[in-house]
Parts: structure tokens; sequence; C-alpha cells
């Protein structure tokens, strides 16, 4: 007997299992349609590599430059780890777009799928803000440069510009502060938003079934 | 004739299942997925849990540091020297602070023992009157050569590993 068996017997398992395994996929759906599945996939590859950094990593500006160059040069397969997680995450932007110019060419966000496509985009916005703050944690010169612009596009919105320069940076200057806000929203805020959406997404889809484009 | 139904209880196309040879198209394709996840999972797992025992399998480096020069002890005179030596602290260089007994048994031979009582580790000290290594947290007595003598120390002082360059004597830190 299996353990599996053995689980079943005890906690009935076979019939929801059976709901989420067997789902009956459309005979019409191509590789186009799976590349929501890979951005999934290399979300989760982004979740396990990005606990796994912080296992050296430091968010202080007296830390972090070192604790990556630790990583990457004296940490057994340390190159791979943060390689894995930078190459993912280019690879999940990449991704990103190729599902939603998918869905925008097949018409797919038409209702009564409307919502599903607004919690995309806000998928899509929460992966542009994983990109934003994991770009300053190596804390090295193009980290740095790149979240002064970045910050500064922030600064330039009419009136509230200041106000939304200095909430990103944690004051009027790049600094320790800016450091480790960027670090809380990385691996603690944006994963928060970013499974309850995915929960939502994957509710509606399972709900409302895969468009027929024609 | 009895319908064919698959484990779900659904009807089954006969073509559906695929059976040939005990293994059915839908069994095929289980141990097809649950190998590849399998495949992946150790392709992500090795290097994971390489990366995260690393320190474990880490050696340090090894390193001697000078504590004084041979005229500077004095045969059967234990001396406690102080000194301190860079040390690497994962990404850091740290100031690390060490302590030795040295005794000089003459110019050429030494015992250099690790501070710490053998027993729970307190400091010890050597005393000139009664010529023995004293340990006053629970009375631990050692004699020069830091062979037990009374109290409850469980085996000889530790032995700091050294060497001699020419009138140099360099201990290993630790």
């Amino acid at each position: 007997m299996s353990v599996y068996d053995w689980l079943d017997k005890r906690l009935d398992l076979r019939p929801g299992l059976a709901k989420m395994l067997d789902h009956p996929v459309p005979t019409w759906v191509n590789w186009l349609y799976c590349f929501g599945g890979i951005t999934f996939f290399f979300f989760v590859l982004q979740a396990i590599t990005g606990i796994f950094l912080m296992l050296y990593y430091v968010p202080s500006p007296d830390h972090a430059y070192e604790s990556v160059q630790y990583i990457t040069n004296t940490v057994h397969f340390g190159k791979i780890i943060r390689g894995m997680h930078h190459w993912t995450a280019t690879l999940i932007v990449v991704t990103v777009v190729i599902h939603m110019l998918r869905v925008f060419w097949h018409g797919a966000y038409k209702a009564p799928r409307e919502l599903n496509w607004v919690a995309g985009v806000c998928l899509f916005l929460l992966t542009m803000g994983f990109g934003f703050t994991g770009y300053l944690l190596p804390w090295d010169q193009k980290a740095y440069w790149a979240t002064a612009v970045g910050t500064n596009i922030a600064g330039s919105v009419p009136v509230v510009g200041s106000f939304l320069l200095k909430l990103a940076r944690g004051g009027t200057d790049l600094g320790a502060v800016t450091l480790v806000r960027f670090f809380d929203v990385h691996v603690a805020l944006l994963p928060l938003f970013m499974v309850i959406f995915l929960a939502g997404h994957f509710f509606m889809i399972r709900r409302q079934g895969i468009s027929r484009p024609y | 004739m009895a319908e064919l139904m698959d484990e779900y209880g659904r009807p089954q196309t006969p073509g559906a299942s695929g059976k040939q040879g005990g293994v059915t198209r839908r069994k095929f394709l289980s141990y097809g997925i649950g190998g590849i996840g399998t495949a992946i999972a150790a392709a992500l797992l090795y290097p994971i849990v390489g990366y995260a025992a690393s320190p474990a399998f880490s050696t340090g480096k090894e390193q001697w540091i000078a504590v004084g020069n041979v005229t500077d002890f004095s045969p059967n005179q234990p001396q406690k020297v102080e000194f301190s030596y860079k040390k690497l602290d994962g990404w850091m260089t740290v100031e690390q602070k060490s302590t030795c007994w040295v005794v000089a048994k003459d110019s050429a031979n030494f015992d250099v023992f690790n501070p710490k009582c053998t027993h729970l580790g307190c400091a010890y000290h050597w005393d000139q009157n009664e010529t023995k290594f004293l340990c006053p947290c629970h009375g631990g007595v050692y004699d020069i050569t830091g062979k037990v003598l009374a109290g409850p120390p469980p085996r000889s002082l530790d032995k700091v590993p050294f060497k001699l360059e020419g009138d140099k004597l360099l201990v290993k830190g630790a």
C-alpha cells in the first residue's frame, strides 16, 4: 500500500485531487496558452531562490554589496542560485508580456472575464514592482543609479511628486533607509499581494474556463 | 456488455486507456510527469542544499600569528600572551582577540596552552608560589605540563599548535 493510499483512506484525498488534476483542458489549446503557467513556475522558482538568497544577504549599505559578493564568489553554488534569481527575473518579464499579448490578441479579456484581466494587470504591476525593488538590492553602481533615476521619475509627477520621491526613498536622499524599504517591499509586501492576486487569478480561470478566441 | 469505467467512475472509451502490457496511457503519463517533476526538483534541490550547507563544508583558512620572540619567554615561567589578528567572518574581516599560555621548557621547546580550563571553560591562572595552574571556578589544578593534578577537569590543558620561524614563536589562529 502506497503512502498516497494510506493518506487517501484517512483524508479522502481522491475526489479533491481528481477535481484538480483531471480538469479537462479543451483540445484546441496550444503552446501559446502555456505562458501563464510558465510565469507561475518562474514565480515559484523566484520564491525558492529568493528565500535562499536571504540566507546570506544583508540589506544594509555596510554589508549589502559585500554579502552579495560573498554569495557569488564564496558560497557553494552561490553563483548558480543568484544566477537563477537574476535570469528568472528577466525571463518572467518576457513570459508575462507574452501571456498578456496572447490574452489581448485573443480578446480573452472580454466579458465575462474582465475581472481576471484586471487581476492580471495588477499581477503585471506587481511583477514590475519586484523588478524595480530587486534591482537595488545588490547595491552596486548600476543598482544605485537605476534607483536614483527611477525614483526621480516618481519625483517628476505634478503636485505630489516630491512626496512620492521621499516616500520611495524614505527621505530626500537615496541611502540606508531606501535599501531597507526596497528590501522589505521586495521580500514581504509584494510576495503577499502576489499570492493573493495569483489565487484570485487561478480561481477565476478555473471558474470561467479558457476563452475560445473564435 | 458492461461499460468500461475509469477509476473515477466515468465511462471510458477503450482507446483512451491505451492498455498495452499492463501500463495504461494514464499511468504512463503520470509516471512521465512524476519523473520530470522529480528531475526538476532534484536539479533545484542539489545546488540549494549545497548552498545552504556551504559554511558547514568550509574548513577555514589556516593562520599563524606571531605572539613573541623566543627570548621573551624564560624557562619554566608560564606567560599569558594576549594577541589579536584579522579573521574572516562571512563577508566581513573582523579583529579577533585571543589569549594563550606559553611555557618555555628551554629556548627551543615550548608548550602553548589554550587559556580555557578543560572542565567548563573558565580562564585559569598561573600561581607562582604553588607553581601550578589554578582554575578559580571549581578548583581545577594543573601542573606546568598541563596535566590535571586535582579537581574536576576531565583532561589535560588543550595545546595550541605552534611553530618557530627564526626566533619568532607563531601560534595557530582558530
